[in-house]
This record gives C-alpha cells, structure tokens and sequence, in this order.
C-alpha cells in the first residue's frame, strides 16, 4: 500500500518536474535521427525470448540504417506492468516515444488523451490507411476521425481441437454453436480426458467466453454509455460457461485454478478433446506437446447458447478483435521519426517475417493476402475476419474486470454441482453497477 | 561560522549549564538539515500529494493533467466508505493480520528459546529458520500457489479436493502462508532479546532452584515483555501492509475473502484507474495503521523527552 503511495507519489513529482523540461523542438522533416534514440515497450515474449532480443536488433539495425536513429526496446511481462508504465509516463510526460498496447485496452489509452491522435497527414507518413486490413482498424479509436492505434499485429481467438480423440467419437467436426459443442464435449468425456479445456482462473480469458456469447445472442455488453450486463443473454452465457465445469461435468474439476497456459499444457498432454479461446501462439507448446500433428483449428462456435441459429439481432462474432496496437504518445520530441519507425515496422516484409518467427498475423494488407493461401492458417484468418471490436469506451477496462470478478466470485460454489441462479444473478447485478458507474464517469 | 560553546559533558555532570532556552539557541539545529531535507522529500512531500489526490476526482480522464482534476473535497471519501468493499477489506485486513500476529507468537519464541543453548549445528539451524523471512515475497507466494493449486501437490497429500486459492478456504490459506513468511521476525527480536538477559539472573535463577517453567514464567518472559511488544507490532503491520502475498497468491480480482486493503487499493489505481479514491482508501489505511504505530511509539518511548 505504501509502495502504490510511493508510486504514485513519485510520478506526480516527475510530473511536476517533467513539464518545466520542454526542450525546444527540433523539426526533422528529412528525417536526420543521428543521434537520436526512439523508446519502444513492447510486451516481453515469453515464447520466443531469444528471438525476440534478435529482432529487436534487426530493427534497430534497420531504422538506424534508414535515419541514423537508434531504436531502444524495453519490454513489459504483464498487462498491469504495462499500466503502471503507461500511468507514470502519461503523468511524468516523459518516458516511450511508441508503446505496443493489446486491442482491449486501447480505449482506455484513447481516453487519457495522452497519445497521438492520426490526422491524414500522419496516415500518409505511414504508408496510408488503405495499407493495412479493413478489421484490423476496428479498434484504432472510437471512429474513423479520431484513431490514435495503428493495427501491428493480430491474433484472433480460435479453438484447438484434438483429432484423434474427435475421430474416435465419429465426429467429423467441431459444432457451430455452443449447445452443439456442450453435446459433443460430453461425448468426448470419458475417464481422464474431458471434453473442454477452460481456464477458470485466468484474469483475461472470461470475459472473453461471456462477451462473444453475449454479443452472439444480440446484446454487445455496452451501447451508448449503457451497460447490460443484467440482460437474460449475460446470465445465459455465464450460466453455460459456468455449467460446463458444475453441471455439464465436460471440464476437469481442477480447471478452477487454471490460468489459460495451464488449459493449454492439458489440452497439450491429450487430456482434452477442446481448447476453446486461444490463439494462433499456442501453435508454439501445442507442436511440442504429446498432441503434435494431432490437432487442428477451427473457429469458434458462433451461434449463442439455447438457440439454433443466430437470432437476427446477433453478431457472429468469433472473436474479439485481438492483437496489438502501436501508440505514438503526444509527449514524444520525435514525432516524424517515430511514425518512421511504425511505419518499418507495419511494412509488408517486416511484417511477414514478425509472423515467421512470432506467429503472429500481420495487420498489412499486402503481407496478410500472401498468407491467405496456406491451408492451416485458414480457420485463424476466418476468425480474423469474422471478429468484432469490443466496446470502445474509456470505461472498458472496468467492465472488463467486473465481467472477470463474477466469474472469480461464482467459483467456489461450483464444486456442489450445481449452479445457484439467485446467487449468480446477485454477483451480476454487482457487476452490472460496477460497469455501469463507470460508465457514467466516462468522457 | 558556528561556534562552539556547549559545555563538555564533564563540566555538565557537576554544573547544570546555561537556562534551557540559551542552551536551545546555542544548538547546532542546521545540522539536522540533511535529515530534515530527506524527511521533507521521501515522507511530508509525498504524503502531501497523497492527500491532495485523494481530494480530486482524478481517473483515466484527467490523469495527463492531474493538477486540473476536479476538486471533490470528501466525496472520495464517503464513497470509500459507503460505496466499495473498503469496510470488508479491513475487516479481513484487521482479522488475518491480528490472526497471524498472534499466531507467530509462540511458533517465534519457542523456535528462540530451542536456539539459546549451545548446540551441535545451531548456527545452521539459525539460519536456516531465516529462509521464509529472506525469501522475496512473489517467490514465496509462487511456490505456495503452485503447492496449493487443485491438482497440486496439497491436494495429493491430502487425498482429497480442497479448493485453495478462492472461497472460504483461501483466508486460511492467506493465514498459514504470512505466518509462515513472517513468524522468523517474530523469532529475531525474541533471540535477541534473549541474548540480552545477562548470565547472573540465570545463575540467580538456577540457585534458588527454579524450575524450567518457572524460570520462564518469572524470570525470562518479563524481560521479554518489551521485545516481544514490539515485535508484535512490527508483524502486525507487515501483515497489514502485506501486498505481494495476496496479490500473487489469488490474483486480481481478488476473491472475496481475501480482498486485503493493499489490494483493493491497488485495484481501484492501478484496474479501475480510479487514482483519487484509492488515494482515499490509502490515506484511510494510513491512519488505520497509525493507530497500532502510535502505540509502537509509546512502547519505544521515542516520543518521551531525554532526562
């Protein structure tokens, strides 16, 4: 407690510092960044961390080569290291020139007003808007004249499913909708294997589940400042989502403590036929596991629980829009050099080779159509197409973590094996006003 | 320059020198500058800020210039009060640090007494009951997450399924895991204090022929009582202000009944981007632990005037 005291005491004093320290600006329209140096924080990759200081050097040979600038990398290991970067450079004004930020927190970044946003002139020093996929911009701000997130990379939620076991079940292939998946998760349980591989206990994957069922059955969480998280559909999907583990007994009991790295390491062990809301990352510990050329992808059902077909009002979203977006922040004094930077690093051939060695997808529109023909990408390049922004609202993070408590909240009852809906219509209803007061305080 | 004219403390033993007052002036009181300076900088000046946030409505929309918040006087207050889970967070702060506080009480001291005698190995053994203590808190809190994991090894031992790390059982497990971290504090100051008890009150002790008990009860323990009160109070507020345990042990959100003060606080900034009311919710916890400290202070008497 004190230490949080601490930090946020010892930003406001850089603050106040840093606002007497604007150093003239020195205008470099030829682009002259001998000399100079670009912060970049980018979130540390644990898969490839080898590659990952390679490619920092790449790019910093490359840029250096363009401009004579240096570019510097400092890499943040969670989303809320990430925050509390973000915070004290938006308070102290000084600190990375770019930031990499995930898709679901651009909102919120959009709503400090600390980054900068792109006028058409900006655009046109990266290359312009038409170079990158149409969706991949859903979620650069809250409409096409106010965008400060260029798109850098995506990875669109799909679902891992085993082959083996689904082939022995005589099923040919995964349901398109989440009561068909439930029929099938049952059939595939049996024993030590389960049907699905949920993380219960992770602090991002939940709200994942209950927004795409949610937004499937007509109902996008958030519209005009008004939350509807108390909406039947809600209660539906955490009923469903919930139920698998209490009810449908389709997921291992010790899912309770799982964070999603865990559902992978047990899908990855052949313990379980689904992984539903991963990315194509997990390639990565999936091609290295027990389950290797054993598996497959496919998109996730889009059809909501308890209906047939998706009502008219629902979107068929299989995703959130997911990935990363760079952020130019407002304080940097190398603003020109900056989008140089973003703009080698959205290029066709750096984007090509950043999802060689990462496997993420490129948000380039050249470099995605090259990889539109391999078969295996074919359901993650569906999904890609087929996601949907979430909310873009200052507020969104809240929300965000008021969809997660229910689920945190609703765990330990779940071993009884059944679901109490007073309870979790209680649970809800807290949520529902959480979001809903932060909503109201959005701007 | 300053010149020197207080009296040598030779000369003070048989005079009682200059009125107070003069002696005062005369003081080299600058030399205090450099502490005063720190004190300013590392304590009044942040402390200062603290409470100015806590009187702004400052949030993800006014955080890029926070001196333009807009002033909401208490209104950060109340509603830490009436509007969040602040009153169950100190209540679960209060009780699980008042549990393990009283707990290490006699797992500390008995683990110093069974040292104080000369021993084969007892310096390792010494050190070795520093382990939970030396160890970072996120590493100590890694390891037992992992232990007490659904399928972890916990749960193999026992045979059964015990959920951990959420519901009713995760207090207990907040409980057992801060004593576990925190009681070989508790253990330092006893042995120490031990170690001060002079080698005649136990020979006294033996010759009037006490027996073990006794010889604890009457002789060892009022010796102790100074030491051992402060030591309380130390782990009472580490346990307080124990933020990477929880944090790392059950995650954000916090499950119910682990929802500790430092976490919560740390939701509402750092999650909620609600900077003013954590700032609130701080402040409030400042003078919730002040009210053990001062009494930490009346114990150590550091506010009681020289003689």
């Amino acid at each position: 407690m004190r230490r949080i005291i601490a930090i946020v005491t010892t930003s406001l004093l850089l603050a106040a510092c840093g606002n007497s320290g604007d150093s003239p600006k020195t205008e470099e329209t030829g682009l002259n960044g001998a000399g100079k140096t670009l912060n970049v924080l980018v979130q540390a990759n644990t898969i490839y961390p080898d590659q990952q200081r390679a490619w920092f050097t790449e790019i910093n040979d490359k840029f250096k080569a363009q401009t004579g600038a240096e570019v510097k990398f400092e890499t943040f290991a969670s989303p809320n290291d990430e925050l509390t970067k973000i915070q004290t450079s938006v308070l102290s004004g000084q600190g990375p020139d770019i930031y990499s930020l995930g898709t679901t927190f651009t909102p919120t970044a959009y709503a400090t007003g600390a980054f900068l946003e792109l006028k058409d002139d900006d655009w046109k020093k990266l290359g312009g808007k038409d170079a990158f996929l149409p969706a991949t911009l859903g979620i650069s701000g809250p409409d096409a004249e106010h965008q400060v997130g260029i798109p850098f990379t995506s990875r669109p939620f799909v679902m891992a499913y085993n082959t083996d076991l689904l082939k022995a079940a005589g099923i040919d292939k995964p349901a398109d909708s989440w009561d068909g998946l439930l029929e099938q998760a049952k059939k595939l349980t049996s024993g030590g294997t389960y049907g699905l591989a949920v993380a219960y206990a992770d602090g991002f994957d939940p709200w994942k589940f209950i927004w795409a069922m949610s937004v499937q059955a007509g109902n996008p969480l958030v519209k005009d400042k008004k939350a509807s998280l108390s909406d039947p559909s809600t209660l539906k999907a955490y009923q469903t989502y919930l139920g698998w583990l209490a009810t449908d007994k389709v997921v291992n009991p010790a899912a309770v403590g799982w964070k999603n790295a865990q559902a992978i390491a047990d899908f990855g062990a052949g313990k379980a036929a689904f992984l539903p809301m991963v990315s194509a990352t997990s390639k990565v510990t999936l091609d290295k596991s027990a389950v290797a050329g054993k598996y497959a992808y496919a998109i996730m059902p889009t059809i909501p629980p308890g209906q047939t077909s998706k009502p008219g009002n629902g979107v068929g979203a299989t995703s959130i829009l997911s990935g990363d977006n760079l952020v130019v922040a407002k304080y940097t004094k190398n603003k020109d050099l900056a989008l140089a930077l973003v703009k080698l690093l959205t290029s066709p051939e750096q984007q090509e080779s950043y999802y060689k060695t990462f496997g993420e997808l490129p948000t380039n529109a050249t470099a995605a159509k090259k990889l539109q023909s391999d078969p295996a990408l074919a359901p993650i390049i569906d999904s890609a197409s087929k996601a949907s922004g979430t909310p873009f609202n200052g507020a969104w993070s809240q929300v965000q973590l008021a969809l997660v408590n229910v689920v945190v909240q609703s765990i330990p009852a779940l071993k009884d094996g059944k679901l109490d809906e007073a309870k979790l219509k209680a649970l809800i209803a807290d949520g529902q006003k959480a979001a809903q007061d932060a909503l109201d305080k959005s701007k | 320059m300053a010149i020197e004219t207080v009296a040598p403390p030779a000369a003070r033993d048989s005079n009682p020198g200059p009125p107070p007052r003069r002696r005062n002036r005369n003081r080299p009181l600058w030399m205090l500058a450099p502490g005063g300076i720190l004190l300013v900088l590392v304590i009044l000046v942040p402390l200062g800020v603290a409470l100015t946030v806590s009187l702004l409505d400052l949030d993800q929309y006014t955080l890029r210039e926070w001196t333009g918040a807009p002033f909401i006087a208490f209104d950060n207050y109340v509603e830490a009060v009436t509007d969040t889970a602040l009153p169950h967070a100190i209540w679960v702060s209060v009780g699980y640090s008042a549990l393990v506080t009283v707990a290490t009480l006699p797992v500390g001291l008995a683990a110093a007494l069974a040292t104080q005698q000369r021993f084969k190995g007892r310096a390792l053994v010494r050190s070795a009951f520093l382990i939970p203590y030396v160890l970072p808190a996120f590493v100590v809190g890694t390891v037992w997450r992992t232990i007490l994991m659904p399928a972890g090894p916990a749960n193999s031992v026992l045979g059964e399924q015990h959920l951990w790390l959420n519901g009713p059982n995760s207090y207990w497990t907040l409980v057992v895991v801060q004593l576990w971290t925190s009681w070989p504090l508790l253990y330092l100051l006893a042995a120490s204090g031990l170690q001060s008890i002079s080698e005649e009150v136990h020979e006294a002790a033996a010759l009037d022929g006490a027996a073990w008990w006794a010889k604890l009860r009457y002789v060892i323990f009022p010796h102790l009582r100074g030491v051992l009160a402060l030591a309380l109070i130390i782990a009472f507020l580490h346990n307080l202000n124990s933020f990477t345990l929880p944090y790392v042990l059950f995650g954000v959100p916090a499950p119910h009944d682990v929802e500790v003060l430092p976490v919560l606080t740390y939701v509402e900034s750092f999650q909620n981007f609600r900077f003013g009311l954590s700032a609130a919710m701080a402040v409030l916890s400042l003078v919730l632990v002040a009210i053990p400290l001062s009494v930490y202070l009346r114990a150590v008497r550091l506010n009681q005037h020289e003689n």
